[in-house]
């Protein structure tokens, strides 16, 4: 009888395991790397040669911003200007009128349940139009961004503004992005991260251009 | 997979038929009705194989079954059944502009419910060989999970499986038994993702039964 109901025991239990729809192993794929990114389908980056990119990165935690300038972030903004240079882009300084900006995120946590596409360009850390010598200007988007649902996870975003072509109503358009998440909840190394960034570049092939037409 | 098909069936008839010689001399009873609850490893076949290509132990099988006349039984089988595989990074492109780079997790979540008919060649004895088909359906999720994004098909189905085994009784007049049976199952069900560039139709697959029997007289 004993033998029974412990085989009657170990099938419920068995049983109550495997009538889960999500398999246990999907809730750790929050702590694996995710690479998304989505560029403008209606640019031509060949138009662009020239890039600048922000000396230290925005780092949003809650309601609360600041700077990161330690050598990993140097690190990840080297990076990034490596990837863009390995595009054909051509690295100037902030104050050389670039053609595209790059504006580089770091989010931690925040208390905001509700997210709308560029709510982090409020925060008085990020480096806003006026800072690139546009005062008065306003970041857009001429493409539906992506949803998150939730930063806690850790989270870097890259923006590259449009400066070549701002608008005659004061937008800079945001041209590409990336969101690398998964920061904070996963192991990863600075190596691992870097290579994050090196991806996105890859899984947009469009982001390229070509050396500056010689003048007659 | 097909020696282990081979095997079981072999071994199920075998038991059967050493028993049906030693006729006269075993002791038993016909159930007029019998209950099972088992525990079922499914092994995906063909396009499914392709979906997902790990054997999947994480399933359970409730069924009924009714003697009709002589051997005949009719009944029911209700189940639940999950597989599910973990295919590492991949990339992702669409045509909006966005790709996304992640650890890619499919699974497939079913709950089978069929009605059956089936013949146990000698429902007395100890072991007890049976041959059923299934005719029902399923209901059908798929999914595929890119961390925290999750795309989903949810389908039903129209399926068929033929099914051998063995009801073997922990004694001669226990109400108590053990339930081996190994079945095909072929359905309509399909995956179709048109973002994520993935179609498989006519979803099959081989399930292994192991499980307790309840028997009434």
């Amino acid at each position: 009888m004993k033998t029974k109901l412990f085989m009657i025991i170990a099938l419920g239990i068995l049983a109550v395991t495997a009538c889960t729809k999500y398999p246990p192993a999907s809730g750790r794929l929050t702590e694996d790397l995710v690479i998304y990114t989505k560029y403008d389908v209606g640019v031509n980056f060949y138009n662009y040669h020239t890039f600048a990119i922000v000396p230290k990165i925005t780092y949003i935690n809650g309601k609360d911003s600041s700077y990161l300038t330690d050598a990993n972030a140097i690190a990840l903004l080297n990076r990034i200007s490596s990837d863009m240079i390995g595009r054909g882009f051509v690295k100037v300084d902030s104050t050389q009128n670039p053609d595209l900006a790059i504006n580089v995120t770091a989010i931690k946590t925040t208390n905001t349940t509700v997210y709308y596409p560029g709510w982090y360009w409020g925060y008085p850390a990020y480096y806003s139009p006026g800072w690139w010598g546009y005062p008065g200007y306003n970041y857009y988007y001429p493409y539906y961004p992506t949803y998150i649902t939730s930063y806690s996870s850790g989270t870097v975003i890259i923006d590259l503004a449009d400066f070549k072509y701002p608008t005659a109503d004061k937008k800079v358009m945001i041209r590409w992005n990336a969101y690398i998440r998964a920061l904070l909840t996963g192991n990863h190394s600075q190596s691992e991260i870097l290579q994050s960034v090196d991806q996105a570049f890859n899984q947009t092939p469009s982001l390229k251009t070509t050396p500056e037409p010689l003048a007659k | 997979m097909k020696k282990i098909t081979f095997i079981l069936t072999v071994f199920v008839f075998m038991a059967g038929i050493a028993q049906s010689q030693d006729e006269k001399t075993t002791l038993g009873f016909k159930p007029s009705s019998y209950y099972t609850f088992s525990w079922n490893t499914t092994f995906t076949m063909g396009d499914f194989n392709k979906w997902v290509g790990n054997a999947s132990p994480a399933g359970f099988d409730f069924g009924g079954r009714y003697n009709l006349q002589g051997g005949l039984v009719a009944g029911f089988n209700i189940s639940w059944q999950r597989i599910s595989q973990s295919y590492g990074y991949q990339t992702a492109y669409f045509t909006d502009g966005s790709a996304i780079t992640a650890t890619n997790y499919r699974f497939t979540w079913m709950v089978p419910f069929q009605g059956v008919i089936g013949y146990h060649f000698i429902p007395a004895k100890m072991v007890s060989p049976y041959v059923s088909l299934g005719i029902g359906g399923d209901y059908m999720e798929h999914h595929v999970l890119i961390q925290e994004f999750d795309i989903y098909n949810t389908r039903w189905d129209f399926s068929l499986t033929p099914e051998v085994g063995a009801l073997i009784k922990f004694g001669y007049f226990s109400q108590w038994g053990a339930l081996v049976a190994f079945n095909y199952k072929w359905t309509t069900n399909k995956i179709d993702f048109e973002n994520y560039n993935w179609t498989s139709k006519n979803l099959q697959m081989l399930n292994l039964k192991v499980g307790l029997t309840y028997i009434l007289r």
